[in-house]
């Protein structure tokens, strides 16, 4: 195997991890777009999401099925939490509610180890095994299968934001929730959907990342800490930052690890933390945010 | 601040205030002020932020089709009232729009209610064009079920009436909101109240910041579309000359109290009052 076909299957090695990066990154996004919130518990909202399905096909559900319904349970869920958990801590200082995710990350945790154990889970494989080969670089059915997974979820968000009205309220709930009150919108309404559209996107990062890193209650610790990165990359208010901050981090993850030898397979999990450390310091607003201009 | 030579309003006083009443109309009258005199109608409302009373019981109506101009100096409660009307402050006493109570609703009750509040600061949703945010004033038309092309139709019909309003928010619909100048930003304030028909407008402080050219030009804006649609329009100044200018009526508010009522003609033109409350002479403005 030549250097450069090397290398390229590295990329495609990291475009794979990086899809599932950028979908929990989308969902954090999504969550700081609407409510300004940074959601801690985002990763862990995904687990559970991702034991709904698991127990579905466990109880013999063809997965298929099963993730539609896990997506609308989902949902559901991401509602219910804004409801009962974030409305009440809503105004509150910023320090409060990140406190609150905090809180909500170890109770999601320690319910899904009470549910279902902290013991190691398989997942059932959604993708076939094999790939193509592409001049000596072997690209699996399944990196193809989560890219595209993640294309078509973004291409929906756009969708839904750009081309219906339902889309333009929330966006306009996100921009100016107190103007979008005296138009007469149900600003508390639009936010429970915001929080349920998240949750549902968080869940399909779940959903794809399981049978790799096999299910457990602290399956998207890690995950958690790369969409970080990701989502600081693209910029925090940026649903497309999100995507190519999540692919740029899955790629940047692979190859330190390859190529680096003092960083290797071990220390590869510092590689998000100096990302992060690196945008704030070089371009805060990240990739594609924007640092407010507005005019007064 | 000093007493004012026309008695108060007492704390607690009865719903039939010692508000000084100026009398004699020149000018712009009443219009249709006969039909409806009590369209909107408050009585004795108090209202503030927590402990902070600033309205200490507000008695006054506005006729439908009228509009209304609310003076005074900084800090009077201007702001306070119109922000009683439209839901974003609590209170007491009573508001009355065509006979439904307001007090105790939310902003967004009080917006399905007819009440369109274009607060200061404009409430511009800066990351959407200008079409969005005029869209979004129309959301209430589309939004209560999916009605298919007749209520596309009736919202593209209500981007038109807007734009003739406002030509100038034609050229810029696909430009995004924030890169517009504050005058622009204030036109599409306006347009995104209008576009949804409502039978309250509130426009709070519009001249704030802007050139007077410009200032003047949105005036008559809200004085042609008054007159076209017969919109019921309360409006906040500091700038009491202009306001005054298309004003039926008009009210003095000093710390929380109406110090006097009466038609908009009669005030502009009486010097003695333009003198005590408004701190006129001619361009000068009452500074708080």
């Amino acid at each position: 195997m030549s250097a450069v076909t090397d290398l390229l299957q590295q990329v495609v090695e990291g475009l794979g991890s990086g899809a599932v990066y950028a979908s929990l990154a989308l969902a954090l996004v999504l969550i700081h777009r609407f409510t300004g919130i940074v959601n801690f518990a985002q990763g862990e909202l995904a687990m559970l999401s991702t034991y709904v399905a698991w127990q579905l096909v466990a109880s013999g559900m063809p997965f298929w099925l099963a993730l539609p319904v896990t997506l609308a349970v989902s949902f559901a869920g991401g509602m219910l939490v804004e409801r009962i958990v974030i409305r009440p801590v809503q105004g509150a200082p910023e320090l409060t509610v990140v406190i609150v995710t905090v809180g909500l990350f170890i109770f999601v945790n320690a319910l899904a180890g009470l549910i279902w154990s902290f013991t190691v889970k398989d997942f059932p494989r959604q993708f076939p095994d094999g790939g193509l080969d592409l001049a000596g670089v072997r690209v699996d059915w399944s990196t193809l299968g989560i890219l595209g997974v993640v294309a078509v979820v973004m291409g929906l968000l756009y969708l839904l934001f750009q081309h219906t009205s339902s889309g333009l309220v929330m966006r306009a709930v996100a921009c100016n929730p107190s103007s979008a009150r005296l138009s007469g919108i149900r600003v508390g309404r639009v936010l429970m959907l915001g929080w349920g559209l998240a949750a549902t996107v968080g869940a399909v990062s779940g959903v794809l990342v399981a049978p790799v890193l096999f299910l457990e209650p602290n399956m998207m610790g890690g995950v958690l800490i790369y969409a970080f990165a990701a989502a600081t990359l693209g910029g925090f208010d940026s649903p497309v930052g999100a995507v190519v901050g999540g692919l740029i981090v899955g790629v940047a993850e692979t190859l330190t690890g390859a190529y680096v030898d003092v960083i290797g397979a071990d220390l590869k999990v510092g590689v998000p933390l100096m990302i992060i450390l690196a945008v704030l310091l070089v371009r805060p607003q990240g990739l594609f945010g924007r640092a407010a201009v507005v005019r007064a | 601040m000093s007493e004012p030579t026309t008695g108060r309003t007492e704390p607690g006083a009865s719903a039939e205030p010692d508000v000084p009443e100026v009398s004699g109309t020149t000018g712009r009258t009443e219009a249709g002020a006969s039909a409806e005199p009590d369209f909107l109608k408050v009585s004795g409302l108090h209202a503030g932020y927590g402990r902070a009373r600033v309205l200490q019981g507000l008695d006054f109506s506005v006729a439908r089709g009228e509009v209304c101009a609310i003076l005074g100096p900084n800090g009077a409660g201007k702001t306070t009232t119109l922000r009683a009307l439209s839901g974003m402050a609590g209170g007491r006493g009573s508001v009355t729009l065509d006979g439904t109570e307001l007090l105790g609703r939310s902003p967004e009750q009080a917006a399905r209610l007819g009440v369109a509040h274009v607060p200061e600061g404009r409430g511009t949703f800066n990351d959407l064009t200008v079409e969005e945010n005029l869209r979004i004033g129309a959301h209430l038309r589309t939004a209560r079920r999916w009605r298919g092309r007749a209520e596309r139709a009736a919202v593209t019909a209500d981007l038109e009436r807007i734009y003739g309003h406002f030509p100038r928010l034609r050229q810029r619909s696909r430009q995004a909101a924030g890169s517009l100048s504050g005058g622009e930003q204030q036109m599409l304030a306006i347009g995104r109240a209008l576009i949804r028909r409502p039978a309250l407008l509130l426009l709070d402080e519009p001249s704030l910041g802007l050139a007077p050219l410009v200032t003047r030009e949105l005036f008559e804006i809200v004085r042609a579309v008054n007159e076209e649609e017969r919109t019921t329009v309360v409006v906040v100044e500091q700038n009491a000359r202009l306001a005054l200018d298309i004003a039926h009526r008009a009210h003095v508010l000093e710390a929380g109290r109406l110090v006097l009522s009466g038609p908009a003609a009669r005030i502009r033109e009486d010097g003695h009052i333009a003198e005590v409350y408004l701190g006129v002479p001619a361009h000068a403005r009452k500074a708080g």
